[in-house]
């Protein structure tokens, strides 16, 4: 992706801004500064250039579970200052305001790691981890499994088709795709197998386990910016942790 | 005559198995020349390359017998990661052979360079260099997962030779290709060749055989039946005995052969063929 | 017994590429019917309509008088079966004659015929002798002859290769001639995908030739190997054989070993030898 700066961040500086920002709500009573947090996240994204994809990913994540938890709050939350009835469900003034509480700082820390992936190419995460000190092989491990998924989807899709042509019923009832479900699976799964046993094989001919250390094409930096900015996290976190015992 | 594989009285026997795949093999492999590995499905020729590269013993376990010398040391003595600079591997399936961490061609050419610890502006150099030679430059942006078979084999072999190993050890690699594939494979290998690399190859396409192999190794049930210059060993007598395929010129001819033609020699390439039998095309158009 | 008609058939994938162009094609029950033509013309989705697997975008698909419209895949497949390029995509069993079994048992055959056709598929692929083996102790080339066994147990009228002949060796080849020929006795129509051109010549006389998502060809093979215009287009190399006949100055034609042979072995009378 075409970066413009927030994106050309070393990742581990958007990764420690996702985590500031959940420390913050969570230090912090209350729904106001929650929703204020999701709201930065959203200027954030839009000064990015990712704010479409960002509301969409929000939405499909998060919207349903932040319904759901708080229609549970507002109805089951114990409390007294009964506010209003409907039927058997009635809603109080605890339920509202625990309600709001729980499920703003939900939306504020989903939507932080959200943005978070939204900011930062894989590559570049794993990389950082790497530099970190995760092993080459935990490395190996997450980046390929993310290609690996899609291209099970679409074994999987093969493999249905071969068993259709062996006279498996795909379409119908629920009880007839269950059955289904073994001959799909199998074969998928004893190939993933074998074919593991492959890509062990591709990757020492590619020196995996050469003792050398190894080098990299693309190189993470850290910026100014990405020195500074982990400083100013804490120093605001241990200023709102202050105030908060303090008051 | 240098050699720079050697094995002596090779047998194996995988873990789960009471047979051995492999019995008694010895034979040498020239530096700096073309040998091919033939024989019929079942006969070893896989577990041969996988002795070679030394994946037996250092990667599947099992029993195995016998001396491999790979540059006058013993594979054993190699550790695992120290082979893959000596001895390039490329195999059947374009589907596995994907590292499956690389978004771009040109990132996955560059992998193994990575894992070597070589210079990044060298890796640029060396992969800039390679998928020219290639001939997949219009390839580098592509995502590998995208890539149709015969592109993902050229990327396989690509990856591999820009790491400039000495050997090369290719198992099958166009059986599942079309025949444009096969021939952008062939045209790749063709150019190691010319550059001096020692190059192990296992096929069933003999006429490709034919025309590359300097030398050819038989394996039949497990055992090596017959070595030595792919001419010698295609008119060899005993090949027959296998039934394992002839060029297809060969065939014809043995044939005729044996149905009373006079053969002055057994041919191995198209163009051999009329005088072989003592034919020139001059002669008989005048029977037209 | 069936005959397989595609009229004015088109093919595009739901993001709108192309996959074949109106295509006609008839075959009728009992041939046998060669598809060739580079990887990308169209050669697997044309014969995935055959069978069902794909709807036509446009024009009709009848197996027999089915239009494959109106039945699942699974139904088509009753009439027309399929065997699939890569074996891993199917075998799930532990053992070759489950695998085998499988198909017949979905079709709903009673035990006995179940039993009867599994024992001769097996036979026919070469693999009875290792029906308790677990599959994936074969080699690769033996797998493919474990799922051709378990397409021809369905016992369907229309049988469907999909490049059977890649990374088999001579035994193997010659296990595919003699197969078959033994559909053939059957009356059995048999559709192959293949890259083998000598295979082709061998055991072929309809060979459909298709490019650029149509057929540019449907003829016997003689006329299509010594077709210049045919060869550029589809980009595909005539047998050895016609190679050789070409060097030795031979008329056109031969595209068979045995008939270079005999063409060779009457020049060589005729010179008094």
């Amino acid at each position: 992706m075409q970066k413009n700066f927030i994106q050309q961040l070393h990742p581990m500086t958007k990764f420690f801004f996702a985590l500031f920002l959940s420390a913050a709500v969570l230090i912090i009573p209350g729904h106001l500064f929650s929703f204020l947090g999701f709201a930065i996240l959203l200027l954030i994204a839009v000064a990015a250039g990712v704010v479409k994809e960002f509301l969409g990913t929000v939405m499909k994540a998060l919207l349903f579970l932040l319904v759901i938890i708080f229609l549970m709050q507002l109805f089951f939350y114990p409390g007294d200052h009964v506010l209003g009835q409907w039927g058997i469900f009635k809603w109080t003034e605890e339920g509202l305001n625990y309600g709001l509480t729980l499920s703003s700082r939900i939306l504020a820390m989903g939507s932080a790691f959200i943005l978070f992936f939204r900011l930062t190419e894989v590559r570049d995460f794993v990389k950082s981890l790497e530099d970190a000190g995760l092993p080459p092989m935990g490395a190996y491990v997450v980046l390929s499994t993310l290609q690996i998924i899609p291209e099970m989807r679409r074994h999987a899709n093969t493999i249905m088709d071969a068993q259709k042509t062996r006279g498996v019923e795909t379409e119908g009832s629920l009880l007839i795709r269950a059955k289904a479900f073994i001959p799909t699976l199998t074969p998928l799964i004893l190939s993933s197998i074998s074919s593991t046993e492959e890509r062990a094989i591709t990757l020492e001919s590619r020196a995996f386990s050469a003792p050398t250390k190894k080098t990299s094409l693309h190189k993470l930096t850290k910026s100014t910016a990405d020195r500074i900015l982990p400083f100013v996290y804490i120093t605001i976190l241990v200023g709102l942790i202050l105030w908060r015992i303090l008051t | 005559m240098k050699s720079i594989i050697e094995m002596k009285n090779v047998s194996y026997r995988y873990p789960v198995s009471d047979d051995q795949i492999i019995k008694n093999a010895s034979f040498t492999i020239e530096k700096g020349k073309f040998t091919a590995v033939v024989g019929n499905n079942g006969s070893g020729k896989t577990t041969l390359c996988n002795i070679i590269r030394g994946f037996i013993p250092h990667f599947y376990k099992g029993e195995l017998e016998g001396e491999v010398i790979v540059d006058g040391k013993n594979i054993v003595d190699y550790q695992l990661g120290q082979l893959g600079e000596k001895i390039g591997y490329v195999f059947q399936n374009p589907f596995i052979q994907v590292s499956g961490v690389k978004d771009t061609v040109f990132d996955e050419v560059a992998y193994g360079l990575e894992n070597l610890g070589v210079e990044e502006n060298e890796i640029r150099d060396r992969v800039k260099e390679i998928l020219k030679l290639v001939k997949i430059e219009h390839l580098q942006d592509k995502h590998p997962m995208g890539l149709s078979g015969g592109q993902r084999q050229r990327v396989a072999l690509a990856s591999i030779i820009v790491m400039n190993p000495d050997i090369l050890v290719i198992d099958e690699p166009t059986s599942q290709l079309d025949p444009i594939g096969t021939e952008h494979v062939f045209d790749i290998i063709r150019l190691m060749k010319e550059r001096g690399k020692t190059i192990i190859l296992v096929e069933h396409k003999m006429d490709l055989i034919a025309e590359y192999a300097d030398n050819l190794i038989v394996l039949h049930e497990g055992e090596l039946v017959l070595q030595g210059p792919t001419r010698e060993v295609f008119a060899d007598p005993r090949f027959g005995e296998y039934n394992i395929q002839y060029p297809h010129v060969t065939e014809v001819a043995l044939h005729l052969q044996k149905n009373s033609v006079k053969l002055n020699y057994v041919p191995i390439l198209d163009e051999e063929l009329p005088e072989s039998i003592g034919w020139t095309s001059l002669e008989e158009s005048a029977h037209d | 017994m069936t005959e397989l008609h595609l009229k004015n058939v088109s093919f595009a994938y739901p993001d709108g590429t192309k996959a074949l162009e109106d295509l006609t094609l008839n075959v009728p029950s009992g041939q046998r019917l060669a598809i060739v033509g580079q990887n990308g013309a169209g050669k697997t989705t044309a014969v995935k309509l055959m069978n069902g697997l794909l709807k036509p975008t446009e024009g009709t698909v009848h197996v027999g008088d089915w239009n494959t419209k109106d039945h699942t895949t699974a139904q088509v497949s009753r009439k027309v079966g399929y065997v699939f390029q890569n074996p891993d995509d199917q075998i799930f069993h532990n053992d070759v004659e489950s695998e085998v079994k499988f198909g017949p048992k979905n079709m709903g055959f009673d035990p006995e015929r179940v039993e009867k056709l599994t024992d001769w598929a097996m036979k026919l692929c070469g693999i009875s002798n290792v029906a308790d083996e677990n599959p994936y102790n074969l080699p690769y080339s033996v797998r493919k002859f474990v799922t051709i066994a378990s397409v021809l147990a369905m016992d369907s009228d229309v049988i469907i290769l999909d490049e059977p002949t890649a990374g088999q060796d001579r035994v193997g080849l010659d296990l595919l001639g003699k197969l078959l020929d033994e559909l053939e006795k059957k009356e059995k129509t048999v559709i192959t995908i293949t890259h083998d051109m000598e295979f082709v010549t061998e055991y072929f006389s309809r060979i459909v030739v298709m490019a650029n998502r149509k057929i540019i060809a449907d003829d016997d093979s003689e006329h299509i190997f010594y077709n210049p215009a045919i060869l550029e287009e589809s980009m595909l190399k005539p047998p050895a054989v016609a190679k050789m006949a070409n060097l030795l100055g031979l008329e056109k034609g031969i595209l068979t070993k045995s008939q270079l042979l005999s063409v060779i072995k009457e020049r060589e009378l005729t010179r008094g030898r």
